[in-house]
């Protein structure tokens, strides 16, 4: 369960004029609209072959326990194999959950970057709030989270090789997670 | 008042006749008859023990609206405590999980072990004049009115003269040891991942209780996408469902072949088989070996659950699916009602504690990748359930009897006859093929208990003599 050392953080932010922070920051802002419009196969071309895909179940622990994650849970625990088998999914014609397709806003800000250790890593945090609205009349439903990421220098673009997303709800508030955050 | 009980037995009396009033799935006055008769008298599933390994371990749950935190205390009993404090009704713990050896209350710092006695009481003697005013010593927090296990799961009955846990599992027992009872050493779980879904409790336990008809269609798509060959609806026919006593669920046909080769071809290493072996008996061991069924959903009343499934998680390395990689898992799951129109659902991934850890690490992957918050079987379920108790809480829902009688004939004879005992070896009954039996036999289970009259309870006064 331990996420994997890859991309140690160096020193503070670099500065929001900071080409490196630029482009991670279009990073994210292009793959939002990606997951919005539900364009999956294209997002999976942005994510390393090695990716970790991993969002933990976080837990009300008293001040002082040392943890505030489920011990070997997670409600993600992905590699490329079974990300592109969650895409899959999606593209034959009985994945009911997203037929009709919910509507989407993924709204990412809060974003700092770090350089690395080593010149092809890039550690980008951000805070992302998703609205996700199902049927005509039904309560719509928000996801609040904090994601610390590992952009790799790929020979013409960045890639997505690690991903944390910290969910701020312990009990999600959300019918199910057929969605990438 | 006449009018309103004739109206009940009428929905139940439609409900025994496989004719399901659809606002049963949404209706509040439903909801309050299920909270006062049902769930004030079932066993509820709380935890499992190995969620609290260590002495001062604990989990907090609730059964319905009630806390309990799970505690094992300082000599390693599994202690079930109402989590209130005596003085000012606080809850004296408000984490979800840890370690403690008490657990004192944040309002006026009253303290309690973690066996539930109250230890400190600040100013005592100023205050309370000591133990005469107060007496301290013999107080404890509010056990649960009843507690018990079976193979390390510990369910809570709020009705102190509850059936014994053993006795109202029964049968069922002999199903339950399939998904907990894999070596000596029993289950590991982890989790619960829990989320909150728009959709009435008893639908996903119908569900998982006998609902083999929906697997081809609801989840076509994992059959497309190739993570789990079963479902394939010519296949999921030739499965049996069976009931026994408090519980039932589904299994499937597998190919001829022993016990071993039959264990093997869902994924179960040499060495597990063996140990299985060790502890199931030679009947639960007949019913895979000899009749070829593998135990797959099954739903324990009123609303615990359970699934064992054996897809294909892994890519191969030479890129050709082999029908030798796929790989069970084991999940337990809770619908913790909230209202007649939302349910919590909590998902553990269960797996045999002396399982190898690759295996572990494995079957951890294919519960994700199938059950749970992301699962991608339980997507599609949500999807359904949210849409169906929508629908149930509008008038039209009370105009019409939803029709559950798939598998009987108009005289209430069956479609299909149960299996001879010789090739069945489970207590119980069952049969073969799509039917809804299993629904219709825990909905019995649900009407015969919110007919019940209210359970009657004491009331506890602490630290005083007089009668209240």
């Amino acid at each position: 369960m331990s996420t994997a050392q890859l991309g140690k953080p160096v020193g503070k932010p670099l500065p929001f004029n900071d080409n490196r922070h630029l482009q991670a920051h279009q990073f994210l802002v292009d793959e939002a609209y990606l997951l919005d419009a539900q364009d999956y196969e294209t997002w999976l071309d942005t994510l390393t072959d090695d990716i970790r895909y991993l969002m933990p179940v976080r837990v009300t622990t008293a001040l002082g326990a040392g943890f505030d994650t489920s011990p070997g849970m997670a409600h993600f625990d992905e590699d490329k194999y079974s990300l592109s088998r969650r895409v899959a999914r999606f593209a034959t014609e009985h994945a009911w959950t997203e037929d009709p397709p919910s509507r989407m806003r993924h709204y990412i800000t809060n974003v700092r970057t770090f350089a690395c250790d080593d010149d092809a890593h890039l550690v980008v945090q951000s805070a992302e709030l998703l609205f996700r609205s199902r049927g005509d009349v039904n309560e719509a439903a928000l996801v609040s989270c904090g994601r610390h990421d590992v952009l790799r220098r790929c020979t013409d673009q960045w890639k997505l090789a690690r991903r944390t997303i910290m969910v701020d709800e312990s009990v999600l508030r959300m019918q199910n997670l057929a969605v990438f955050l | 008042m006449a009018d309103h009980r004739g109206a009940l037995d009428n929905v139940l009396g439609n409900v025994r006749g496989g004719m399901i009033p659809a606002h049963i799935y949404n209706d509040k006055a439903i909801f309050e008859l299920e909270k006062e008769r049902l769930f004030s008298r079932a066993w509820v599933f709380v935890a499992h023990k190995s969620e609290i390994p260590q002495d001062g371990d604990y989990v907090v749950r609730r059964v319905l609206d009630d806390s309990f935190i799970i505690t094992r205390d300082s000599k390693g009993d599994v202690r079930a405590l109402f989590n209130m404090c005596l003085h000012r009704g606080m809850q004296v713990c408000r984490a979800e999980m840890g370690n403690a050896s008490n657990f004192r209350c944040p309002y006026h710092g009253w303290t309690y072990r973690n066996d539930g006695r109250l230890t400190g009481l600040p100013f005592h003697r100023e205050a309370y004049g000591g133990d005469e005013g107060f007496p301290r010593s013999s107080q404890t927090l509010l056990p649960a009115p009843n507690l018990a296990s079976y193979n390390g799961l510990i369910f809570v009955n709020m009705d102190p003269s509850a059936q014994p846990l053993e006795e109202f599992l029964g049968d069922f027992r002999f199903y339950l040891d399939f998904y907990t009872k894999q070596s000596h050493g029993g289950l590991e779980v982890r989790g619960p991942q829990r989320w909150r879904i728009k959709a009435n409790w008893k639908i996903g336990a119908e569900n998982f209780a006998g609902d083999m008809y929906h697997t081809p269609h609801t989840h076509a798509s994992i059959v497309e996408i190739g993570l789990f060959r079963e479902p394939k609806a010519q296949k999921r026919k030739d499965g049996a469902t069976y009931w026994a006593q408090c519980g039932g669920g589904t299994t499937y046909k597998l190919p001829p072949g022993d016990f071993e080769q039959r264990m093997r071809y869902v994924g179960y290493p040499d060495e597990m088989i063996d140990r299985i072996k060790r502890v199931w008996t030679p009947p639960q061991q007949q019913l895979v070996g000899e009749d070829g069924f593998m135990i797959s959903a099954a739903s324990c009343f009123p609303n615990l659950s359970f699934v064992h499934n054996w897809p294909k998680v892994l890519d191969s390395a030479d890129g050709t699916d082999s029908p030798d990689d796929v790989l069970p898992f084991i999940s337990i799951r809770l619908w913790q009602p909230i209202s007649e129109n939302e349910t919590e659902v909590c998902s553990w991934f269960a797996v045999d504690s002396a399982a190898p850890p690759e295996y572990k690490k494995n079957s951890y992957k294919a519960y994700l990748m199938c059950f749970g918050s992301t699962g991608m079987f339980e997507q599609d379920d949500v999807e359904n359930w949210v849409s169906l108790t929508n629908t149930a809480g509008g008038a039209m829902a009370r105009r019409l009897l939803l029709n559950s009688r798939m598998g009987l004939l108009s005289d209430d004879s069956p479609v299909v006859d149960k299996l001879p005992a010789e090739a069945f070896h489970g207590p119980g009954y069952a049969q073969v093929g799509y039917n809804e039996n299993n629904q219709r036999a825990l909905l019995r289970l649900w009407a015969d208990h919110v007919q019940m009259p209210p359970v009657s309870t004491a009331t506890t006064a602490l630290g005083t003599a007089a009668i209240i």
